[in-house]
């Protein structure tokens, strides 16, 4: 490394690290609560009356408010797409040649293991937009299936905030009903299997960073912690 | 099932169960109602039977009588003043020809008002109204049962209402279902009897949504009233058996304002399925506390606990089992200790009644058949391939070493 200069670069500001470490607990917590919702894989089998206990309707407690940050983290995150004044990922989402090229550019990178690097690593790419686009999708997917399920508990049309919310809920989300096969439990199928593909990217997601942080040696992984990663200055 | 019907989801609104729809509203119903009775209380009975006279010799007493009608008012979302019109309505139910038709069915669901202990007002009411052709308990059989339902149709012509028991076969296998001696399918006497018929109800979940015979592989094309029938109203009384306390409840309102109730996207009445079977279900604090039976008859089986882990699909399915019960609130299958397995529900026997949490199903994932894979084995599977995909990557990364720009250029 001797003889190398490095600069700093800003990549992440502060309320996105925020955003990103709310929305990481929010996941866990989610798939966790959601793992006990589907099938309860604990008992209470313990000796206190029911009114003690709690459990169901604490994970889904959990469940939901995880499921709501979540979802209000989402708009934010998808205002931030188009009008942030730190950087827009849309630019980077509109397929224009420049942005085509450098998308397999980078996967060209990944499965070449970093022998062919023709990109500019310091800022955000191509690629890792559309990669965090379908996370956002799959996102979306949960939050629309997810309050489709909620919603099918106020019947009464009422809820602590008026009779507004569940009509919109309806008004919104009915369709995936029609979209995943017809049945309420079709949609709770895919809110589940959802989750697998969440799970999968999370994992495809953790590894490309820690990859990354190994092969170009650029520190990427302190983005999420700092903001920053570094430079090669020639 | 038709993907149609879901459509009118955006247009209307399926979901809300309104309750109280002000004063003004019920003084008005109330009056039509009043000038509807005195109507049909002019036109000549089709039966001789009157209620008043079967009840007596059942035992059942004018209170008990009041009482059904009381509760009847409320499972119709009626306020406690139509009580009299509802008793009254009960007492004409002489006055309202109907036809019955069975199609690929079990005849459930003319067991279930037959079938119960001992005669309930439900079963009695339904009893007296004019049922002018019944395959299971008409006594004419041949062509003498045919040229009676020639008959009835030809007399009450746009005035019956047509009960239809059973799913219509329209795929492959549609010529192994007909009926009578010309050799008619069941497609064909379905649209040929409706044709006449002021409004269509559809009994028990063969003829809403196909029920068991539509499952998969649906060997003949099994289908729902609603997917052969456009032109009439419909009302489908969907659930395995349907409840008699719904059909009385649908024709009671049908002779109280002429009109068929609130429909929900699947045009079920909103009456009776506008709420989930969980949220009036006598174990739901058990389900929030997270006890459970975890096998038939354990310490929790004993205790009422929640079936929600033997399978139970009263949080996904709309009925009002768990608030009128069967039988005249005798019981119902959660209270007698098994699941709901969602049988009002559209293709519940694949998607619904597999005794498990959805979790651990195991149904088949493709349409139409293939092989059997549950969502997590699914799930697991493709979680293993990303797995190994990664494991691979970094393995290769690994033996290839780090390499830096200028090292590595070539």
């Amino acid at each position: 490394m001797k003889g190398k200069q490095y600069e700093r670069v800003e990549r992440m500001t502060l309320f996105m690290r925020l955003n990103h470490w709310v929305v990481a607990i929010c996941m866990v917590a989610a798939v966790i609560t959601g793992l006990y919702i589907g099938h309860p894989y604990y008992q209470t089998l313990i000796s206190e009356p029911a009114v003690g206990k709690y459990v169901m309707a604490w994970n889904r407690w959990i469940h939901f408010y995880a499921a709501i940050i979540f979802d209000v983290s989402s708009i934010v995150i998808a205002y931030l797409y188009f009008f942030s004044r730190f950087e827009r990922p849309v630019e980077k989402l509109i397929p224009t040649g420049r942005n085509i090229r450098e998308f397999f550019a980078v996967l060209v990178n990944l499965i070449t293991l970093n022998r062919v690097k023709r990109f500019d690593s310091s800022h955000e790419d191509s690629f890792h937009v559309v990669y965090f686009t379908i996370f956002h999708l799959l996102l979306l997917w949960m939050l629309l299936t997810g309050l489709q399920l909620y919603v099918h508990g106020l019947a009464h049309g009422q809820s602590s905030i008026g009779s507004w919310w569940p009509a919109l809920l309806h008004f919104f989300t009915d369709w995936t009903i029609w979209a995943t096969g017809g049945t309420l439990m079709d949609v709770r199928m895919s809110h589940h299997a959802t989750m697998y593909y969440i799970i999968v990217w999370i994992l495809f997601h953790i590894y490309y960073v820690v990859w990354r942080t190994i092969f170009w040696r650029e520190g990427d992984i302190s983005i999420v912690f700092g903001g920053y990663k570094f430079k090669k200055v020639r | 099932m038709n993907r149609e019907h879901l459509r009118t989801l955006f247009t209307t609104k399926s979901a809300r169960v309104n309750t109280n729809r002000g004063e003004e509203y019920y003084r008005e119903l109330l009056n039509r109602c009043r000038q509807r009775l005195e109507t049909l209380k002019k036109m000549p009975s089709f039966t001789k039977i009157d209620i008043r006279e079967v009840l007596e010799d059942e035992g059942i007493s004018r209170r008990d009588f009041m009482k059904w009608a009381s509760a009847m008012t409320a499972m119709l979302m009626l306020p406690s003043a139509f009580t009299p019109l509802v008793a009254e309505a009960a007492e004409l139910m002489n006055r309202l020809p109907v036809i019955w038709i069975e199609l690929q069915d079990c005849a459930g669901n003319s067991e279930a008002l037959l079938r119960s202990d001992g005669p309930k007002i439900d079963e009695i009411v339904l009893e007296i109204i004019s049922l002018e052709f019944h395959e299971t308990l008409m006594a004419a059989a041949g062509h003498q049962a045919e040229a009676q339902l020639e008959e009835a149709m030809e007399h009450f012509h746009g005035n019956y209402l047509l009960f239809v028991e059973g799913s219509v076969p329209i795929g492959a296998g549609r010529e192994w279902c007909t009926i009578g001696a010309s050799g008619e399918t069941f497609e064909e006497h379905l649209k040929r009897v409706a044709k006449g018929a002021a409004a269509v109800v559809a009994v028990g979940t063969c003829a809403t949504f196909g029920g068991v015979p539509a499952a998969a592989p649906n060997p003949t094309g099994a289908v729902g009233v609603m997917d052969i029938i456009n032109d009439k109203p419909i009302v489908n009384i969907p659930a395995c058996p349907a409840n008699p306390a719904n059909m009385v409840g649908v024709i009671l309102h049908y002779i109280l304002t002429g009109q068929i109730p609130e429909l929900d996207s699947l045009l079920r009445p909103k009456f009776a399925f506008g709420y989930r079977i969980h949220d009036n279900c006598e174990r739901r604090a058990h389900f929030d506390a997270g006890e459970f039976v975890e096998e038939w008859g354990d310490e929790g089986a004993k205790n009422n606990f929640c079936l929600y882990k033997m399978g139970c699909k009263g949080p996904m399915t709309f009925n009002n089992c768990s608030i009128i019960r069967y039988n005249e609130s005798v019981n119902w299958p959660i209270g007698a200790g098994h699941g709901c397995i969602g049988c009002s529900e559209p293709d519940f026997w694949d998607k619904y009644a597999y005794e498990r949490p959805m979790a651990d199903a195991n149904i088949k994932m493709a349409p139409g058949g293939g092989v059997e894979k549950s969502v997590d084995e699914f799930g697991l599977g493709l979680l293993t391939a990303a797995g190994i995909g990664i494991a691979i990557h970094a393995a290769a990364s690994a033996i290839a070493g780090k390499r830096d720009d200028e090292e590595g250029g070539r």
